[in-house]
Formats: structure tokens, C-alpha cells, sequence
């Protein structure tokens, strides 16, 4: 009997370990004006990651996690998926030839090619996406081994992740920018493992999704 | 004991379990294939009112990069990047030019010529010639670098001659293309990925600066080929 309530007790304590998550810190500076009243109605939204800089992508999934976020809480908000309109309008928005200013937007339309696709699109927003997470520590370590008895692991291994985001929102209807959002995130995320490495994960991306999407979500939906 | 027929069975699933490992050996061994395959998206442009004539060579057509290891642990890179250069410029090329006409030969120059005009290939009825080539395909991968990225780097030399093929402009181009280490993604499938972005580039490369080519500009000029050059990227 004694040998069972231990087991349930074990079995507790390791749940209860693997729902833990790792802290993290997040700053959000928000500026935005001429914010649409009554939403962005029929009209859509492109949402586009960055991905000149040599040193790093802005992560695809990012940009897509931030759309998921946007749309989950606003079905209303049309969003183009971001492959879709860069194929619509290729050559125009790779890594190369992107406008990096509203005001390039103005020069791209002279061309009745992209005019009429952009207008066919309807889109009303465009909003650039910029920066990456990366591991900025790492420490201990770790040790696993099969026997005849069994596996498991033994050891200790932490490590920090820190991310850094920018959102960008060109209106196309006046061809200005209309907002910048900026959010840092950092975290800490540690595995313990006796026998069973416990994974306790710092969500440093997912919360910097979550505050980038929050405030472009009161930007763009009329219900918040 | 065993009797024979025993025997001769086990001795055929040894020798089946020999040849696998064999071939999971070999497979070890070989070099590591990627051949380039791609559909590119539409090019969104204004077709500029010239008919050119474009001249893929063999070497063009069936572009293969290959990369010998240094050390006798590293496998060997084998890049075909042919079929995909061409799916890649004809989508260009038919959507930058009112027409393009596809050359099996390129027409002789004056100086090739060695007997009079019966043996000397017609002119094409073009405005120009286009002749794009592979100068240099290079490679990157993590194994390499240290970094967490696939990376290809492609330069091209560009020829646009006058029907008879006096030159009108020569120039250099390049294209990159990365993609980052990922979890359950290959070297062979990342390398390619890395591959069709840096054919995505150089579509959009052409496409954007093409016009802008100093000598090319002059010639679009002194043949009212309308040209206006529209600005992109910058400073942010």
C-alpha cells in the first residue's frame, strides 16, 4: 500500500514538473496612430517577415504564428499568407528587392502589372515583421546510457533564449507608415534529468508572438 | 542436430543480412545527390516591347556542380541546377520581353566566318541576343561554417549582342540563397531549398536590374523601348 502512494506521488510531482514552464521577462513598446475605427472591414491584411539582414531570418513560423494569433481571436481580419503573396507579386517582395519605405510602395505601383495585383488583393495593411530568437547561453550537462535494466539520463542543462521583434504597418490607402510595435523577450529554461529529463521550456518565441499579435490585433480588429 | 535444408536456410537469411549491411555501407559512401527541381512562381511585369533571342548552351542546360570532399570522411556534393535554370529564366525572359525566340545556335560573327554567305547561318529577326551562363556555384553548409544555415551562392555573366552579335553589354550577376538548419530536414532536401532561393533571387535580380544596366538602358533608349526602372529596397 505504502509502495503505491509513493508511486502516485512520483507520478504527481513529475506531472506537475513537465506543466512548469520557464520564466519570461517581455517589454512591448507600442506606437500606432490613425488607427482604423471600425477595422480594416473587407479589406485585407499582408503580414511579411524580414529576411535581408546576412545575419539572421526573420523565422517564417513566427509570422505565421502571429497570423494564427491574429486570426484565432478575429476571424473577421483577412490576412494574406505570407508564401502565397510573395509568389503573387514575384519579383517584387524577396529578400532583394522588398521596399524597405512606404514611399517605394508608390514607385512599385507606377508598374501596372503590380498596381492591378495589389488592387486585386485589396490589401490595406502591410505590416513587416522583423527579427529573430536565438540562444544567447548554454550551460551544463547531460548523460544517457541504454543497460539491460533500462535506460535514463542523468544531469543538469539550462540555457537562455532572447528574442526581439519589430512590427512595421504601412497603410496603403495614404502610403505612410502608421505604426511600429517592438517587443523583447527573455527567458530562461533549465532540463533537470534523473532517469527522465523534465524539460521545463521558457515560451520566449510564443510569448513574444502572443504580446506582437495582442497589439496588432487592438490595431486592426474594431472588437478590442 | 540440423539437417541440411536447416542449414542452407539459415545461410540465406545470413547472406540477406550481410547484404544489407553491405548496402547500408555503401550508401555511406556515395555522394550526396541534390538535383534542383522547381516550379517558380508568375513574374509580375511589364513586358518591355523587344523580341529577343535567348541562347541556353548545353552546359547551361545541364549545369551540374560538383564538389570533391578534401578529406576521405566527407562525401562528395553533386548539384544539378540545369533544369531548374532554365524553368527559371524562360519564366523570366517570356514575362520581361514582348516575345522571345529560343536559339538552338548562335548566329556566326563576321570574323567566324571563313566562306562566303550560302554556309553562314541566317540572322535571327530579333532585336537582340541574350545569353546568360554560369560563372561560379558555391556552397555552404553547417558541417562547414559553424553556422546553423544551408547556404548557395550563384554568379552569372550575362551577354546581350546585337543580332549580327556585336556586343552591346556584358555584365555580372550574382544570387544567394540560405536556409536555416532544421529538425528533421536533410542536407541534400536543405541545400536544395537553399538552391531554389537562390534561383528565386536571380530571377528577381534580372528581372529588377535588367533595365538598369548602363549599356542596356543606352540601347533600350536609341530603340524607344520604353523603360522606367522602378526603385526598390533601400534604406529603412
Amino acid at each position: 500500500m505504502k509502495i503505491i502512494v509513493n508511486l502516485t506521488r512520483v507520478a504527481m510531482n513529475v506531472a506537475g514538473a513537465i506543466l512548469l514552464q520557464g520564466c519570461v521577462t517581455a517589454k512591448i513598446d507600442e506606437m500606432t496612430y490613425n488607427r482604423p475605427e471600425a477595422g480594416v472591414g473587407a479589406s485585407s491584411v499582408v503580414l511579411l517577415g524580414r529576411r535581408h539582414a546576412s545575419d539572421y531570418d526573420t523565422e517564417k513560423d513566427f509570422v505565421q504564428c502571429v497570423r494564427q494569433h491574429i486570426q484565432r481571436r478575429d476571424e473577421t481580419i483577412g490576412i494574406i499568407q505570407e508564401e502565397a503573396f510573395l509568389d503573387e507579386l514575384y519579383p517584387w517582395f524577396e529578400p532583394r528587392t522588398a521596399p524597405m519605405h512606404p514611399s517605394a510602395i508608390k514607385e512599385l505601383l507606377g508598374q501596372p502589372a503590380v498596381a492591378n495585383k495589389l488592387k486585386e488583393l485589396d490589401a490595406q495593411y502591410m505590416i513587416w515583421i522583423d527579427g529573430n530568437t536565438e540562444r544567447v547561453d548554454a550551460a551544463g550537462s547531460m548523460t544517457c546510457g541504454v543497460g539491460p535494466t533500462g535506460a535514463g539520463c542523468f544531469g543538469f542543462g539550462t540555457w537562455s533564449d532572447a528574442s526581439n521583434y519589430e512590427a512595421v504597418i504601412w497603410d496603403f490607402s495614404n502610403l505612410a507608415e502608421v505604426g511600429r510595435i517592438n517587443t523583447s523577450t527573455s527567458g530562461q529554461s533549465y532540463m533537470p534529468a534523473v532517469v527522465i529529463p523534465i524539460p521545463i521550456i521558457a515560451p520566449v518565441q510564443g510569448t513574444a508572438c502572443e504580446g506582437i499579435g495582442e497589439q496588432l490585433l487592438q490595431f486592426l480588429s474594431a472588437s478590442y | 542436430m540440423l539437417d541440411s535444408t536447416t542449414i542452407v536456410s539459415q545461410m540465406a537469411q545470413l547472406r540477406g543480412v550481410l547484404l544489407l549491411c553491405l548496402a547500408l555501407l555503401m550508401s555511406g559512401c556515395g555522394a550526396n545527390q541534390v538535383v534542383v527541381q522547381s516550379q517558380f512562381p508568375t513574374p509580375v511585369l511589364d513586358p518591355l516591347p523587344a523580341k529577343v533571342g535567348v541562347f541556353f548552351s548545353e552546359e547551361f542546360k545541364t549545369h551540374t556542380f560538383v564538389d570533391d570532399p578534401e578529406e576521405k570522411t566527407e562525401r562528395s556534393w553533386v548539384v544539378e541546377t540545369g533544369a531548374a535554370q532554365v524553368t527559371l529564366w524562360q519564366s523570366i525572359l517570356t514575362h520581361l520581353f514582348e516575345q522571345v525566340v529560343y536559339l538552338d545556335a548562335l548566329p556566326e560573327t563576321g570574323d567566324d566566318v571563313q566562306e562566303p554567305a550560302e554556309s553562314t547561318p541566317s540572322q535571327p529577326q530579333v532585336d537582340a541576343i541574350l545569353i546568360p551562363t554560369i560563372a561560379d556555384l558555391q556552397y555552404a553548409i553547417p558541417a562547414q561554417t559553424n553556422s546553423k544555415v544551408y547556404e548557395i551562392w550563384l554568379k552569372y555573366d550575362v551577354i546581350l549582342n546585337n543580332p549580327d552579335m556585336s556586343p552591346i553589354s556584358e555584365w555580372s550577376m550574382t544570387a544567394y540563397g540560405k536556409t536555416p538548419e532544421a529538425f528533421m530536414l536533410g542536407a541534400q532536401e536543405a541545400v536544395e531549398a537553399a538552391a531554389v532561393v537562390a534561383l528565386r533571387d536571380a530571377g528577381a535580380n534580372f528581372a529588377v536590374n535588367f533595365p538598369r544596366v548602363p549599356a542596356v538602358r543606352t540601347w533600350l533608349q536609341e530603340n524607344r523601348i520604353s523603360a522606367e526602372p522602378v526603385s526598390s529596397g533601400g534604406t529603412p
